[in-house]
């Protein structure tokens, strides 16, 4: 090896050197690095050597998963904290300068291969005594997303492949989530690819207050841009994303031809018409039906959804119902009060109006359901029977049956994306919303359709695990429950186990990225947002204060209280 | 240190001619580990006392080495008693009322006290010591060669620093070269420069050396672990 001093340290695109192999580590993808402290590699930073493979120079990229001290400064010499160590080092002649040296660990994640498109593991580590070099910012940039970097883009004029020469900006339909969490700000910019989250669905976990929303706002508004223009529904149980509007009237998101649209959609007008549920929906939301009462309520829906009719209600339901079992049936009687409570006297439920998908979804469009003033099972029926239709006019397109001869059924030709808030409330764990059938048809079969799932949680250990493991792309925030992480562990593939070490030292804005929009999860600083995040925590201390000076103000309401008779007002008394 | 008089002559001395001798050298077991035969009344007219040639005296050899003044310092870490008659002793021709007999050559009893090297320092036209330096000396003493006693000043000249603060650099070498007596050495010097250098910061530098003198000898000897 030749000396460190030889050559510069330093080269352009963020290639340093940091230090030397000194051996293999515990497991056969991990190897050992000698590095002195003033490089100051932290835990995750991704670090390169070059080996042969098939005759060939390649440039390996390994994760430094481990830090710790192999030399410093004696424990004993820091027996008195008023006293610094180097104080006493340099009483005792130690020298102190350059004294530090920190062993690292790192893991061989691989070189891409420009064939297969994403990392191969080589099978062989550094040799003793190989120097590395942290992995330059652009060949970063090109090669953790999963962006499909093929060979031609890659090779230079000279012939020779080069991954630092690619351009991520240039490249369309990428969505900038942040920079990597080691470098600088923006040195090394994370693009991922919208296609594959929307294809293969995307999760979004973090404990409350870790930037969950506005990660997810960082997301739409890459979804929005010109280069996108994604058909896009919000499932808004808080109303957290009213701020998106702001989309409409900033140049960012506008091109010559290109305006995005923002929809917001209120209980008022997010009907739902009767003839749209399913007899399970329904079961769903009565108050214990009798198995009786089960059969006579499946017998009299299967007949009503046989009519042409599809603006029918409770009442016509129920004549069906007398029709068949007799006016005098007890079951009927039974489910006649229990449907006029949870359906007909429901304002959500109408017996003609109907959201017409296509005033809901279009491409350039973000469309957001606020809920907030719905209760949870009507979110739910909200969720399920918009999901169903937009899910079976997908179908529909995808299938081509527009073209069948008597279909009447809508068709949505644009794939879509929905985004669902408080995930849990949708497709929850224990299985009880009708939801989450069909949140669970979407995420195992939304692909071959385009129609894409978001999930934003902070709850993983009460989202169905069908559901959360069909998500293909994490991002994943700070967790700090267990049964959340084991959550995450149990059901996200791509989450390994250095990745979840990561997650309870993570502070807001800081995410984990994994899955299948990734060719191997990193670290990165969530962008800020061009819109104002709608979910921040309310200062209570002020607001308190303020509202309470307000009180204050009104007049009437600073009266003594009456202590009782006499010419004393009682407070003298007490004094 | 409860054997060290504040008055001493050496430690008044202004000049380092004027320092006490103590000894001369008459043996050496390395390069930096020297004994010295401590002077009695038939050498000197004012032989050592035995606190100022005690266990912990820094003393220094006054050398001139390539045409530059050096003193090279150093600290007694170890004593002997030499008595030739030891295992000669027979029958007395002498009675319990009479002289001792004694053959004609007197006073072969001797003192030996071991010396471990610390370091030099050039001395000044002026008689002040200055660029201390607490590496190896290179140079090897000769027999003979006079060891004074080290007044305070010196040592606090010697204990000085390139940045001007407390300096101690020798200590691994002393704890190594004074074996079983390193760390009482060590430790006696440290409560000189207690005295020597009584400012804040050098007092806790002092407090955590001396733990960590202790505690290691404390291992080694097996007391603690």
């Amino acid at each position: 090896m030749s000396s460190l001093g030889s050559e510069t340290s330093t080269e352009d695109g963020g290639k340093e050197l940091i230090g030397t192999v000194a051996g293999p580590g515990d497991d056969p993808n991990e190897f050992v690095v000698v590095t002195p402290d003033d490089q100051a590699v932290k835990t995750g930073e991704f670090i390169s050597y070059t080996v042969p493979v098939d005759g060939t120079g390649r440039e390996v990229i390994a994760r430094v998963t481990n830090r710790e001290q192999a030399r410093g400064l004696p424990e004993t010499f820091m027996a008195d904290p008023n006293v610094a160590p180097e104080a006493v080092a340099s009483t005792l002649g130690v020298p102190t300068d350059d004294i530090d040296l920190y062993r690292l660990e790192a893991t061989v994640i691989g070189f891409y291969d420009t064939g297969m498109q994403t990392f191969s593991n080589p099978r062989q580590l550094p040799s003793p005594g190989t120097r590395l070099w942290t992995a330059p910012n652009e060949m970063l940039e090109a090669i953790l997303p999963n962006l499909g970097v093929d060979e031609q883009e890659a090779t230079d004029a000279n012939g020779s492949v080069d991954l630092s020469r690619i351009n991520v900006e240039e490249r369309e339909g990428l969505a900038h989530m942040g920079w990597l969490l080691n470098r600088e700000a923006n040195a090394v910019d994370v693009h991922i690819p919208i296609d594959e989250f929307a294809a293969t669905h995307l999760a979004i976990l973090a404990s409350t207050g870790s930037g969950k929303s506005y990660t997810a706002g960082v997301l739409m508004e890459e979804m929005m841009m010109p280069d996108s223009r994604a058909s896009l529904l919000v499932f808004d149980p808080h109303g957290e994303y009213s701020s998106l509007s702001e989309m409409r009237g900033n140049g960012i998101f506008a091109s010559d031809d290109y305006h995005p649209e923002v929809e917001y959609f209120t209980p008022e007008n997010l009907r739902i018409r009767i003839s749209e549920l399913n007899v399970g929906d329904v079961m769903s939301i009565l108050d214990n039906p009798s198995d009786r009462m089960q059969e006579r309520l499946d017998s009299g829906w299967r007949a009503m959804q046989r009519r042409e009719s599809r603006t029918w209600g409770i009442d016509d339901l129920l004549e069906e119902m007398r029709d068949q079992y007799g006016d005098d049936d007890s079951s009927v009687g039974a489910l006649e009060w229990r449907l006029r409570r949870s359906i007909q006297r429901n304002d959500l439920f109408t017996t003609d109006v109907n959201v017409p998908l296509d005033d809901l979804v279009a491409p350039g469009r973000c469309t957001v359901l606020q809920m907030d003033t719905l209760g949870r099972r009507d979110q739910q029926m909200i969720a399920t029977v918009l999901l169903r239709r937009l899910y079976q006019a997908r179908l529909a397109a995808v299938r081509g049956r527009g073209d069948e001869e008597g279909y009447d059924g809508e068709i949505i030709e644009q794939p879509l994306f929905a985004l669902f808030e408080e995930g849990h409330r949708f497709a929850p764990s224990t299985g009880e919303a009708p939801s989450l059938e069909i949140m669970r048809t979407v995420t195992s079969e939304g692909r071959k359709f385009g129609f894409g799932l978001g999930i934003i949680s902070q709850r993983p250990s009460k989202i169905d695990q069908d559901v959360l493991s069909q998500c293909g792309t994490q991002v994943t925030m700070q967790i700090q429950n267990p049964t959340d992480q084991d959550a995450i562990k149990n059901s996200v593939e791509a989450a390994g186990e250095e990745v979840l070490r990561e997650l309870p030292g993570l502070t807001p804005g800081q995410a984990v990225v994994s899955g299948d929009a990734m060719n191997t999860p990193v670290l990165i600083q969530v962008r800020e947002r061009h819109t104002t995040h709608g979910a921040g925590s309310i200062p209570a201390t002020s607001q308190w204060k303020q509202a309470h000076e307000q009180r204050n103000e009104q007049p009437g309401r600073t009266e003594s209280a009456d202590m009782g008779g006499g010419e004393s007002t009682g407070e003298e008394d007490l004094l | 240190m409860s054997s060290r008089s504040t008055n001493d002559t050496g430690n008044e001395a202004s000049t380092i001619d004027d320092c006490l001798a103590i000894g001369s050298i008459v043996n050496s077991n390395s390069h930096m580990d020297y004994t010295v035969e401590i002077f009695n009344e038939t050498d000197r007219d004012r032989p050592p006392e035995p606190h100022e040639c005690g266990f912990g005296q820094p003393v220094f050899i006054h050398k001139t080495i390539d045409g530059t003044e050096y003193i090279i310092m150093g600290v007694i870490y170890d004593t002997q008693l030499v008595d030739p008659d030891q295992g000669r002793s027979g029958p007395r021709l002498a009675q319990g009322d009479q002289p001792q007999f004694t053959p004609g050559y007197v006073e072969e009893r001797t003192t030996l006290a071991g010396v471990v090297l610390l370091g030099t320092a050039e001395v000044a036209g002026d008689g002040t010591v200055n660029s201390p330096s607490q590496e190896m000396p290179r140079w090897t003493l000769a027999v003979d060669d006079v060891v004074k006693q080290c007044p305070d000043r010196i040592i606090r000249s010697f204990h000085i620093g390139p940045d001007d603060g407390l300096q101690i650099a020798y200590i691994e070498r002393l704890l190594d070269v004074a074996g079983p007596l390193g760390a009482e050495v060590t430790l006696s010097i440290v409560e000189r420069l207690r005295e020597l250098f009584p400012e804040d910061p050098n007092q806790r530098v002092l407090d955590v050396v001396e733990k960590d003198v202790r505690w290691q000898s404390s291992v080694d000897r097996g007391v603690m672990r």
